[in-house]
């Protein structure tokens, strides 16, 4: 009768997916039977088998009570059996399947099919559990099932040393890939010497792992002792998750920290961490407590090759940890760490994600990044007050790369001294060293800046890629190129000096976004507004400020400050000069404060008031004020979008002023021509500027602008007269449209225009004086 | 402004290209004698320059206006003290615009 094998049944039975004979009851050929000897008991047998469903091959047991029909033969190689009982388990990581009962269907019969052996794929990882001690092939003769049962169960074999030599379970069947695996797998039984019993060993283990791994020597007695270690798989670092099992990696240590102790409300203890790298750029953090940490802490040298498992996997603590990587692992006891003393060229020394400077403008504060570039200047170390009082070394250098930017890296605590005095040294030699930054912090004060943190490193000169290239470029042309930096030295707010024309505040929208816009144009001023170009100001010190809230006569000679509550004699005058300012493309009204006010005229606000009010000398008056039409200047605006009643208003306070430096002017401009010649544009006029500076630009205007000029003139007329009557303190009078910006629906006293520079008043009545003299502070 | 003889900007190298011609330049007076100065033009090279026989109080900068003689000198009609700062790069980025990309512009 011919009888078919059921095919696919090894394969099932490999994958896991027929395990007993609840899921199947496979019909399978018996190719191969031998007889093996347990060493521990010579006289019981066992009988191997090669169990076959036409296509694969595959190892099984026969359970000892089905000895008999093996001798009395009517189970031999070729039968073709049904298992009715049967377990397909993980023995020392292999599947096996053994057989408890079985109906033996024919006895003999030709080899049916071809069938080759069954590829153990993924045995070995798969299943961690099963460690069992082979501690030699005698099988014992006892309940199988339930010795199976008990193997499997007793995981670490840890059970009873009776029962271990008894279990002696099923063999280690050699490299599963093999079909006459008995001469391997009796191998691997005569390890006699192999653990025992009680030093829960697996030399054995290891040995077999001789067979089909190439690393194993490594194991063999080194390392702590620790449970049934099958032969690690390595597994790539970013493969590492807390779901992995039994895992190992192999890296390079980059970076090792110090051991530190700490006090939690938990108690003390001690703790250090190292980071590894591995083959795959993938990098992790390592860290040990207490007695683990005493263990590990002097074998861990930065620079060598481990081959660490058995940590535990935990999320990353993003906050110290700025290693690309989500987990971090824990060492425990059960850990092991071995060196590997052969190198490893694939697995680099470092790993850097290197930033170059002009990214850094554009990053965010506080997050962490890899930088390289050149030297340009270091300062000497100075001693900085922390917070908590303590101490610490603070030293500030400057770096450029091929980006064309510079940035201000401060190094902290020990870094000054080591890495420091070295940078230091070399840089007063002469010489430009390469700096490598790795896991520096971005800060934003003064412009941006990278600082060191605790996890920091730093390496000067180093030997890769990326440094020689930096080399090579600056020796061609990163001397003399000069380079933006993107750190401020003097305080104020983190700003580029951004040069503008005026025509792009409109045609960007400067101011309307969120945050304030801040820009310089060079332009000239134009037209003053004559009238209000002060208001009277309370002159209380407010802790170190001047409250300089506008005051009210009270009538009689003294001000009354709303603010402060009280009346003063005498008040300040502060600017607040409405200006139209112009410049080639452009015109635009900007509104100068104090500061900025008595730069432009020349003289303080009081004396101005006294020229014209007091003393009424309308001709000096003029005069001054024709001097300050036509005067060429460098202006920091800042811009920003304000609402008026119904509408939004880009409005322009004027943070600073500066003579226009002809030269350096110049030569900006000279640039601005070179990237427009670079662009391809045609050539811009700047050219006819370049010599006549100063008066050039107002008299390129074109019609239309001066139209508006004219207009604005003549705005200014008609309302002036309604301004005058109403006394010199800008009292709104009974005009609806506001002679101060120009906007109708409020009257000057409750002008929204006349607010800080911060941007935080809006329209309201009578307040206006006190925003202004914030910028006092220089806040921006 | 006169502009019935229209001087170009030169520098030390484009002289040669306006002999006998109008020219105006800036240079750093170097040293003088009665007659004529010599100077550094703002490229480098070297001019000379014959002027009026008085010669007034120089400053270190010096704009001569004259006709071009030879490619080093320039018999000066007009001179006026630039004083002691003056950038000579922008001076001869000038130049050079001047008298090729933005020659129309001028001339």
């Amino acid at each position: 009768m011919e009888v078919s094998l059921t095919a696919g049944a090894i394969g099932k039975i490999m994958s896991g997916e027929v395990t007993s004979e609840q899921d199947m009851m496979p019909v399978l050929q018996v190719t191969d039977l031998k007889h093996v000897k347990a060493l521990q008991n010579p006289t019981s047998e066992r009988f191997r088998m090669v169990l076959s469903d036409g296509t694969h091959l595959h190892q099984g047991m026969l359970g000892a009570d089905l000895n008999i029909l093996v001798k009395d033969g009517s189970l031999q190689s070729g039968s073709i059996v049904r298992l009715t009982q049967f377990v397909g388990s993980i023995v020392q990581q292999r599947r096996i399947v053994i057989v408890m009962v079985l109906e033996v269907i024919k006895t003999k019969s030709d080899i049916i099919g071809n069938p080759v052996p069954i590829k153990p794929s993924d045995q070995r990882g798969a299943d961690s559990g099963i460690k069992l001690n082979t501690t030699g092939s005698e099988q014992q003769g006892r309940g199988e099932s339930s010795g199976v049962r008990q193997v499997i169960n007793t995981e670490t074999g840890r059970s009873n040393a009776a029962i271990s030599p008894q279990v002696v379970q099923r063999q280690v069947f050699g490299t599963g890939s093999s079909v006459p695996a008995s001469t391997p797998s009796t191998r691997a039984f005569n390890n006699p010497s192999a653990g025992h019993v009680a030093p829960r060993q697996d030399y054995a283990r290891m040995q077999t792992g001789d067979q089909w791994q190439p690393p194993p020597p490594l194991y063999a007695n080194r390392g702590p002792v620790a449970r049934n270690e099958a032969p690690p798989r390595i597994i790539p670092i970013n493969g590492l998750s807390p779901y992995s099992g039994r895992w190992t990696i192999k890296a390079r240590v980059t970076n090792k920290a110090e051991l530190r102790q700490y006090s939690n409300p938990r108690g003390q203890g001690k703790v250090f961490s190292f980071d590894l790298l591995d083959a795959d750029g993938g990098e992790i953090r390592v860290t040990c407590f207490n007695a683990v940490a005493d263990q590990f802490y002097d074998q861990i040298v930065v620079g060598n090759l481990y081959l660490v498992s058995r940590g535990s996997l935990r999320p990353a603590q993003k906050n110290f940890n700025h290693l690309p990587n989500d987990y971090e692992i824990t060492l425990d006891n059960a850990s092991t760490i071995q060196q590997c003393y052969e190198e490893d060229a694939a697995i680099p020394r470092h790993q850097f994600h290197f930033r170059t400077i002009g990214d850094i403008e554009s990053m965010e504060n506080n997050s962490i990044i890899d930088v390289i570039g050149i030297v340009s200047s270091i300062s000497t170390t100075v001693a900085i007050m922390k917070k908590n009082g303590t101490e610490t070394q603070k030293r500030s250098l400057h770096l450029k790369d091929m980006s064309g930017r510079s940035v201000e890296v401060t190094m902290w605590g020990n870094f000054c001294n080591a890495e420091g005095q070295r940078l230091q040294n070399l840089c007063d030699s002469g010489g430009f060293p390469v700096l490598a930054v790795k896991a520096g912090r971005i800060s934003e004060f003064n412009g941006k800046a990278v600082s060191t943190i605790g996890s920091s490193q730093l390496f000067i000169d180093p030997d890769f890629a990326e440094a020689q290239k930096l080399k090579d470029w600056f020796e061609r042309e990163g001397k003399s190129v000069p380079c933006i930096s993107i750190s401020r030295e003097f305080s104020g707010s983190a700003r580029v000096d951004v040069r503008k024309t005026i025509s792009q505040i409109k045609d960007e929208k400067l101011g309307t976004s969120e945050k304030p816009d801040w820009i310089t144009v060079s332009a000239t001023v134009i037209y003053m507004k004559f009238d209000n170009f002060c208001y009277t100001a309370c002159p209380i010190m407010n802790g170190d400020r001047l409250c300089s809230k506008k005051v009210t006569s009270n009538g009689d000679g003294t001000w009354r400050c709303e603010k402060c509550d009280k009346s003063v004699d005498e008040c300040d005058y502060r600017y607040i000069l409405q200006l139209q300012i112009q410049d080639h493309t452009d015109i635009t009204w900007v509104t100068a404060f104090q500061e900025a006010g008595e730069e432009i005229m020349g003289m303080s606000a009081k004396d101005l008031y006294h020229v014209k009010y007091v003393n009424e000398e309308e001709e000096k008056f003029e005069s001054i004020s024709r001097k300050v039409a036509f005067t060429k200047y460098i202006l920091k605006l800042k811009v920003k979008e304000e609402a008026f009643g119904d509408e939004q208003r880009v409005k322009a306070t004027v943070v600073k002023v500066d003579k226009l430096n002809y030269s350096s002017d110049t030569r900006s401009i000279l640039d601005a021509m070179n990237k427009l010649r670079n662009r391809d544009a045609e050539g811009s006029h700047h050219s006819a500027e370049v010599v006549n500076t100063s008066i050039g630009s107002a008299g390129t205007r074109d019609p239309s602008s001066v139209e508006r000029r004219d207009f604005g003139l003549h705005a200014h007329q008609s309302r002036q007269h309604g301004k005058y009557s109403s006394g010199h303190g800008p009292h709104g009078g009974g005009a609806s449209s506001c002679n101060v910006c120009g906007n109708s629906g409020h009257v000057s006293a409750n002008c929204p225009s006349v607010n800080d520079p911060q941007g935080q008043y809006r329209g309201m009545s009578g307040s206006y004086g006190g925003g202004p003299p914030r910028q006092h502070v220089g806040s921006y | 402004m006169d502009t019935s003889s229209p001087s170009a900007f030169v520098n030390g190298a484009l002289l040669r290209r306006y002999i006998g011609q109008k020219v105006r330049t800036v240079i750093q007076v170097i040293g003088s004698d009665t007659g004529s100065v010599v100077g550094k033009s703002t490229d480098d090279l070297q001019i000379v320059v014959r002027g009026p026989s008085t010669t007034p109080p120089l400053t270190t900068y010096l704009e001569v206006i004259g006709i071009a003689e030879s490619d080093n000198s320039i018999r000066a009609e007009t001179w006026t003290n630039f004083g002691n700062t003056f950038d000579p790069q922008n001076y001869n980025e000038l130049c050079k615009l001047a008298s090729g990309e933005f020659k129309h512009l001028f001339i």
